[in-house]
């Protein structure tokens, strides 16, 4: 909790990006830590978003009463990422050309 | 008696806490911050608690009652710079100030002060 909050002081991040895709097992202690670190993060002005849950996971959430009606969750890292992105007025675009040097992605910050 | 200073900017009201906040203070706050928004006719005020290291609750309570009062005066409240620690501890004292809104910073809670008195913009603008 105190390095991610850290950072985003650090970073002078908005969003921040909560991935579990490598979480075997949530139990409530696990659940409990994860809602009272998004709580502070939104305290200090940046938004959590979690991603990565698998369906166990989910049901388990349910299960144990826990209530994330306030926190945003997507599928996947990338959606998250999109996401992101999106509420920082950014867009990955693709770059035509480039004589098969494969595909490239350019970030560029919308006027 | 000690005051926390309170800055007109325009639409907005500017508060910067840089001392220990004591409870007679924070009430004091309250009574000066209430008074101001309706003189002035605030559309919102902004509080930097960058400085401030260590909050209890009755200051967490504090911060939510005057964005409750401001709301009702229509001003929009913005708490700017919380600290990690002092984060931590208000979740842990289980106040989520869910009716504050918060920002990084002073310059992103000037933004979004602006956002959301976005009908002001349009009214001066047309």
């Amino acid at each position: 909790m105190e390095s991610l909050l850290q950072a985003v002081v650090q970073t002078n991040s908005r969003v921040a990006i909560i991935d579990i895709t490598g979480v075997p097992t949530v139990d409530t202690l696990v659940a409990q830590h994860l809602l009272k670190t998004i709580t502070a993060a939104r305290l200090m002005g940046a938004d959590c978003i979690i991603s990565g849950v698998r369906p166990q996971i989910a049901q388990t959430i349910v299960h144990l009463g826990i209530d994330l009606a306030g926190v945003i969750t997507k599928a996947k890292l990338s959606d998250a990422f999109a996401l992101a992105l999106q509420r920082s007025g950014q867009v990955v675009t693709k770059v035509n050309g480039g004589n098969g040097a494969g595909k490239r992605t350019l970030l560029r910050r919308e006027e | 008696m000690e005051r926390i200073p309170i800055l007109r900017m325009g639409q907005f009201l500017l508060v910067t806490i840089q001392v220990d906040m004591h409870d007679r203070l924070a009430l004091q706050l309250q009574d000066d911050l209430t008074e101001k928004i309706s003189e002035c006719s605030s559309r919102g005020v902004l509080i930097d608690i960058s400085t401030l290291e260590i909050v209890d609750s009755f200051i967490g309570r504090m911060l939510a009652n005057i964005a409750a009062m401001a709301r009702v005066l229509d001003a929009e409240t913005v708490v700017v710079g919380m600290q990690p620690a002092v984060a931590i501890t208000l979740v842990e004292l289980g106040m989520s100030l869910s009716g504050v809104r918060t920002a990084l910073n002073v310059e992103t809670g000037m933004e979004l002060l602006y956002e959301l008195r976005g009908d002001f913009h349009s009214e001066m603008g047309g």
